[in-house]
């Protein structure tokens, strides 16, 4: 195990973690219900650490990525209902990103949003043309790190450290009313959806393949997948710390995802709004390429063509036509003109709906001695991985009611 | 020794990806063609590549939305091109030589080739 | 006719009224306490011209689309909403927060109705 590679696998997976779904629901989150949430960021996030640690095992293992392997466990019918409903929510979730970034940028520059949203896109497309795949990860990830500032905020502002540590520990708020009890169920919904994304199980096994992981990368895989996404989570925690701390008594539920950067204008001035503004910048940029290659994976491995960033983009020309025709549709969602806080929710009910189909059969898979050998799930990954999906089930047949009975929160 | 030998034909042939000697993607194995008949060995003849091939293995009207999208193009991959079955059909021979890089090769004349590191 | 005419008159006067503008009073109360944040922290010299203007758009903007959903605009939350918008963008935070204290008593005791 190399340990510059390590480490910087590691900051690219924290840099890379959050995305627009997950600033949106930290600040209300927090808002809304002080620290409670907290708990519900730091199960789903054990959630991610299993399916992805999962993911890359597989993936090093058996060297297929997951979808290839999906549609040999669910059929073709199956697996072609599966890919047409987690490539939908993942086309709305990159939607929902180029929106984020159209909208950052605004506030950055002060250009006109939709010119914003044109130029981000064309800038992603370009760097996704140039750029190899471990560059294309690098690059967003730890230019992310920007995002730290929010943890260095919450430091600053002395929040009440109990009560912040007492938020990890899951609870249901006293005193709730039915209204706001639906609420809060929603919320929880929809931060495991945030941070238990399809896409993201996608990226990371076909990005364990481009990267040409074998079995002596597995402890490299599970060190990632743990560390990476538990210190990427702290990302989220600080925002909704923050949340609670100042946007609360000032009875802001942040309506605009631009609302969050103040949490670090609040106690660093200028140089902590430019700092916020930049790490939600690169961090929702690195979501939208993700979400964008995650779309062509599925669609390139489900029917078997060439795929991958490893190669030029004219030696896999399917997969390059694939996530081009995605950047493009998910640009022209934005352009017409549905806000970005509506593509947020729809992606978060959409996405949560299909979880459990993807991660049936990467459970079938990585429990299968004849793919994996030594190297089938054991115990914990077996009970934690079922618990989870136990999870994901439950919150998909959720979902749906509790975003009409709520209005999205 | 012949790959086919034994097998579970849905659960270890059925949906594998190909790939051919050069170690390109060659599809996946939509269907399969089975040779003999009542009382003799059964034997896999070929396999069909092509989403010609979902015919048999979806409703009518989806195989119409299928075939209105991508068409009805199926290769026909003999039996004795295959050497290895295993989590991949490897094949003993390039793809091109089946017809199974078609499309991979037209979308090819859309990308240019600059510019990428 | 009329009879069969009643579930759906009774389904559509309870889809008016503050029980159904609920969610934008809600939305409207937070835009307005944002807006005075922004304005506050702008003061304070914290923040940038771009990201004050265009956070004094966009806060506009969802404010306007907020205040053209309600069933019944003319309410006391309504011309609340309309007084809001009538604010210049650089109105004092105290004045804005006033609005959202108001929206937000409105907003608690329809909850509790």
């Amino acid at each position: 195990m190399n340990p510059l590679e390590l480490t910087l696998g590691i900051m690219t997976a924290v840099g890379g973690f959050v995305d627009i779904s997950q600033l949106v629901f930290s600040g209300q989150a927090g808002s809304k219900f002080g620290y409670v949430l907290i708990s519900a960021f730091a199960i789903s996030t054990i959630g991610i650490m299993v399916f992805s640690e999962m993911c890359g095992r597989v993936a090093a293992v058996a060297h297929q990525p997951v979808f290839s392997l999906m549609r040999h466990r669910l059929g073709l019918k199956l697996g072609l209902f599966t890919l047409i409903f987690s490539f939908l929510s993942t086309l709305i979730t990159c939607a929902a990103e180029i929106g984020g970034l159209g909208m950052i940028l605004n506030h950055l520059t002060g250009a006109p949003y939709a010119v914003m949203c044109i130029a981000s896109t064309l800038v992603l497309m370009a760097s996704m043309w140039v750029l190899p795949f471990k560059w294309i990860e690098r690059t967003y990830g730890l230019l992310g790190l920007f995002m730290v500032v929010f943890v260095v905020a919450v430091v600053a502002i002395h929040p009440p450290w109990p009560k912040v540590i007492g938020g990890f520990v899951p609870q249901v708020p006293q005193g709730l009313s039915t209204k706001e009890m639906l609420s809060f169920s929603y919320f929880v919904v929809a931060i495991l959806s945030a941070v238990m994304f399809p896409y993201e199980a996608y990226f990371y096994s076909s990005g364990g393949i481009e990267e040409g992981w074998g079995a002596k990368d597995l402890l490299t895989n599970r060190v990632t997948s743990i560390v990476g996404m538990g210190l990427g989570t702290l990302l989220s925690i600080a925002i909704v710390a923050l949340a609670a701390q100042l946007f609360a008594p000032a009875n802001v539920a942040p309506q605009i995802p631009g609302s969050v950067a103040l949490q670090a204008a609040i106690p660093f001035g200028k140089p902590g709004l430019l700092l916020a503004l930049l790490g939600m910048l690169f961090a929702v940029a690195g979501a939208a390429v993700e979400t964008c290659m995650a779309n062509a994976y599925s669609v390139s491995q489900f029917f078997g063509w060439e795929w991958g960033r490893h190669s030029k983009p004219w030696d896999a020309p399917r997969f390059t036509i694939a996530w081009i025709a995605v950047m493009l549709v998910a640009l022209l969602i934005v352009l017409t003109g549905v806000e970005v806080m509506s593509l947020v929710e729809y992606s978060i009910v959409f996405s949560i709906v299909v979880l459990p189909l993807s991660y049936f059969p990467l459970m079938l898979l990585a429990n299968d001695k004849s793919y994996m050998g030594q190297y089938a799930n054991k115990w914990l990954a077996k009970g934690l991985g079922w618990l989870f999906f136990g999870f994901v089930t439950i919150a998909a047949i959720a979902a749906i009611p509790l975003y009409l009975l709520t209005s999205g929160g | 020794m012949d790959p086919f030998g034994h097998l579970k034909i849905v659960s270890q042939l059925l949906d594998v990806p190909i790939i051919d000697k050069d170690e390109r993607s060659c599809g996946i194995v939509d269907d399969i063609e089975l040779g003999g008949s009542a009382g003799k060995e059964m034997r896999v003849e070929a396999l069909l590549v092509g989403p010609g091939a979902y015919k048999g293995r979806m409703p009518k009207w989806m195989y119409w939305l299928v075939r209105k999208i991508a068409g009805n193009r199926m290769v026909r991959v003999p039996a004795k091109a295959v050497v290895e079955i295993g989590s991949v059909v490897k094949l003993n021979v390039c793809g091109e030589d089946l017809g199974l890089h078609q499309a991979e090769d037209k979308a090819a004349g859309w990308i240019p080739r600059w510019g990428a590191m | 006719m009329r009879r069969a005419l009643l579930p759906f008159l009774l389904i559509a006067a309870c889809s008016k009224g503050p029980e159904a503008d609920l969610q934008y009073i809600s939305q409207a109360r937070s835009l307005t306490a944002e807006w005075a944040l922004v304005n506050e922290q702008a003061e304070r010299g914290h923040l940038t011209a771009a990201y004050v203007d265009t956070m004094h758009q966009d806060l506009r903007q969802q404010l306007q689309s907020t205040a053209a959903s309600l069933t019944n605009p003319r309410s006391a939350y309504g011309r609340q909403i309309q007084a809001v918008l009538r604010e210049p963008d650089d109105a004092p935070p105290h004045e804005l927060r006033a609005y959202a204290s108001k929206l937000k008593q409105i907003e608690d005791s329809l909850e509790s109705a």
